[in-house]
């Protein structure tokens, strides 16, 4: 394929199940994590400032598998989830890991909020964990859910918990964040969301992404499809939430639906790609409802997407299908890629 | 979004570049430019291929001693060796302005034949409202979801008025009391299946989808969890199979049983030998409909004459109104009663049936179009279990805390906290 596109050396040697870019916005550090229950933590420069296939830097071990990662206040610290129950902070520079939380099952998401200081971590439990980001990191507030959930994502004011049965919380961050530095340690928190709504797709919500302006949020479902949603509770900023068919292929007149893995939106242009099981990454407008571009297929499912923190660079993380649970990983099916956009590649065209 | 995108824009073609001698039109500057060269700039006698008209006469006058009179394949007009082209220079402005005024002509042209062809709005209006602005010439579109939401509480509403009005009462024999009480039954179970149509905007943007077919009963049962759903909707295979519906409804005692009834029986046509014994009434049933007898129309007799049409008179009293298709179908035949009014009453009842399907459920007849083409698999099809919590159950993932810390050499410092802060 195109020079554009580098694929990452050492990648993970199992399914990844998260890849995240350092939000600073010149940064092209990567953190991710996989089932073979490591963090990797990779570098995209080389001595000579080049971007090129990146090496390696660190690998952090955990004891099981290790679902999401995300970074901290600032890139050397990052935060991991995973199927040890745990929640664990981990200080890059000196390798020490914290655990901050356990949950009481495998904990599917942590996101960290740099507005508020806090990082969120959601379990299988069906709670939230809060956590205060301070001198030292006190002991969670506990956040019950009315489901397991499956995604989260937050913007610079609002946190959205998608979770089984279709249900979706979407919690004021401010709020959450008072609420549990009040609360009891180890105490549960009934926490009233700041909205609840039922997801637009009829299918498992499979990913959640909130755009960056903070205007509203992206999800999928296992059945591709995507849907476009609004905050504002307003009538008119709901009637313009829609979903859309993506990430299906024909064969043999029957229509092949893939899960739609993952979803990331450009910190720049309010753009967002989508990755299906298909292998497929594509950019999509969602403001002027148009397909940007689509690139072509990977040899295996898309299992994470996310942009640089200056938009410039995409990762792509491939795994094989989460769909069968294969035992043998095959050579060369868990690869990132690390696609470098042109500077109008990820913008949208305007509405016309 | 989804969507492919029809065509270019007004802007995009104005902006394409083309050729002065034969007014075709190309992607770029550049294959402008070796088209020229190609087509209208090569020496005849040796190929070569010169980047001007000019270029070439003095290539032909020096080469080959000849005279250029006129550039080779132009159009009559534009022969001239008198003007100066490289690409897009040198065009005169008002033959510019003659071409654009051309193209957006055309434009226009194509742009309203697409619009009555398909009805969509024109291209860059939003594709998730589907009830957009009044176009012209637009092909008949389906009332809204919430029109016929509102057409449908307001039929049962009349009739639940005249229900209550004891108009059913002296007429109708034993079969009525059953008649009242299930198309209530009915009603009441109605409005919760339409809590599944999705909100309106979706059903603009993916049209088509399955999930479009807002008021159809076929999500009255349907389950989240299964993809059995598909299957269901393509039981309206076709619009004319509404026109049956009618007259195949169920017997009193059955209508909360309808949904799952086989599709087969949909189809049956009004004059096959199944469709008689259920046929539904004469008057009886026609006093629950109250809307006849304001019109003034001749109802009972349309009615009468439409089951002659049909061809059976027995049948007991049944409800009517126990199918959603039902109660269109009333106001359907009704609505024709109206307009034969002055015509002959017989022609009205073979009538009714035919605006059935376009009228009352063009979204259906939409989705269908699509499904019956395609079949779906969903990939992964588990609507209760995440992927994650798959693998997570495979052995090779397991991790069983308790154990898992007394056997790893995580320090004491990390595991003890984690037992009061889990507990």
């Amino acid at each position: 394929m195109a020079t554009n596109q580098f694929t990452l050396a050492s990648p993970p040697t199992d399914a990844i199940s998260a890849l995240k870019f350092s939000p600073e916005p010149e940064s092209t550090r990567v953190v991710v994590s996989s089932w073979d229950k490591n963090v990797y933590l990779y570098e995209l420069r080389d001595e000579n400032g080049n971007i090129g296939e990146g090496k390696l830097l660190q690998k952090f071990e955990h004891r099981a598998p290790v679902l999401d990662v995300c970074f901290g206040a600032n890139e050397d610290e990052i935060y991991t989830a995973g199927l040890d129950w745990d929640v664990r902070r981990i200080d890059l520079t000196s390798s020490t890991q914290t655990v901050i939380s356990s949950h009481d099952a495998g904990v599917r998401s942590v996101v960290y909020s740099k507005e508020h200081n806090i990082v969120v971590s959601a379990s299988w439990d069906s709670t939230l964990h809060v956590h205060i980001i301070g001198e030292n990191i006190s002991a969670p507030a506990i956040v019950p859910l009315p489901s397991k959930p499956f995604s989260m994502s937050l913007s610079p004011t609002k946190l959205v918990v998608a979770m089984a049965s279709r249900s979706l919380h979407i919690y004021d961050l401010k709020a959450l964040a008072m609420l549990a530095s009040q609360a009891e340690a180890g105490k549960k928190l009934e926490v009233e969301p700041w909205q609840r709504r039922e997801s637009s797709l009829k299918f498992m919500t499979r990913s959640v992404a909130c755009m960056p302006d903070d205007a509203g949020y992206a999800s999928s479902s296992i059945e591709g499809r995507v849907a476009v949603e609004w905050f504002d509770p307003s009538a008119e900023s709901q009637a313009r939430k829609y979903a859309f068919k993506c990430h299906r292929q024909t064969a043999d007149d029957v229509d092949v639906v893939y899960p739609v893995n993952a979803l990331a939106f450009h910190p720049v242009f309010g753009t967002f790609a989508s990755g299906g099981g298909d292998g497929v990454v594509a950019l999509w407008d969602g403001i002027a409802k148009r397909r940007i571009r689509q690139y072509q297929k990977y040899p295996s499912s898309v299992a994470a997407l996310c942009f640089s923190g200056n938009g410039k660079y995409l990762a792509i993380a491939i795994s094989p299908g989460f769909e069968d649970g294969k035992d043998e990983v095959a050579e060369g099916t868990v690869r990132i890629f690390v696609r470098e956009l042109g500077p109008t590649e990820a913008r949208g065209k305007g509405p016309k | 979004m989804g969507k492919k995108r029809r065509g270019p824009s007004l802007e995009e073609l104005l902006g394409r570049p083309w050729c002065y001698y034969c007014e075709r039109d190309f992607d770029d500057l550049k294959i402008l430019i070796s088209h020229q060269k190609a087509k209208h700039f090569k020496c005849e006698r040796c190929g070569r291929r010169l980047n001007t008209a000019g270029g070439l006469s003095v290539h032909m006058s020096q080469v080959h001693k000849e005279q250029l009179s006129t550039v080779d394949n132009a159009l009559p007009n534009r022969s001239s060796l008198d003007v100066e082209i490289f690409g897009m220079e040198g065009v005169p402005e008002d033959i510019i302005q003659g071409h654009n005024q051309r193209v957006a002509t055309q434009f226009q042209q194509a742009e309203a034949e697409r619009q009555a062809v398909t009805g969509n709005p024109p291209a860059g209006q939003g594709g998730a409202t589907p009830s957009g602005g009044p176009q012209p010439a637009k092909r008949p579109k389906l009332e809204n979801v919430s029109d016929l939401k509102k057409r449908l509480a307001e039929h049962k509403a009349k009739k639940a008025e005249a229900l209550a009005g004891g108009s059913s009462g002296e007429v109708t024999p034993v079969g009525a009391g059953q008649t009242t009480t299930t198309s209530i039954g009915f009603n009441a179970s109605n409005p919760p299946a339409q809590q599944f149509s999705y909100p309106q905007p979706y059903t603009g943007a993916a049209a088509g989808s399955p999930f479009q077919s807002t008021a159809s009963p076929v999500y009255q049962n349907f389950l989240p969890g299964g993809p059995q759903q598909y299957p269901s909707s393509t039981q309206y295979t076709s619009p004319s199979t509404y026109s049956p519906q009618p007259f195949t409804a169920p017997t009193p005692g059955q209508p909360l049983g309808y949904p799952s009834q086989p599709p087969s029986q949909t189809n049956t046509p009004p004059q096959s030998a199944t469709g008689l014994p259920q046929r539904p009434p004469s008057l009886p049933s026609a006093s629950t409909l109250p809307q006849r007898p304001v019109m003034g129309a001749p109802p009972v007799n349309a009615f009468q004459m439409q089951q002659m049409h049909m061809g059976q008179g027995q049948g007991g009293p049944n409800g009517e109104g126990t199918t959603p298709f039902a109660t269109s179908v009333d106001d359907l035949i009704s609505g024709a009663a109206r307009a034969a009014d002055q015509a002959a009453a017989p022609a009205a009842a073979p009538a009714a049936p035919a605006p059935a399907p376009s009228k009352a459920e063009p979204t259906d007849e939409k989705t269908t179009k699509k499904d019956k083409a395609k079949q779906t698999r969903l990939v992964y099809a588990d609507n209760e279990t995440s992927p994650e919590e798959k693998m997570a159950r495979l052995s090779r993932y397991a991790f069983v805390p308790r154990e898992e810390t007394v056997l790893d050499e995580v320090p004491a410092a990390v595991t003890a906290p984690n037992d009061t802060l889990g507990s």
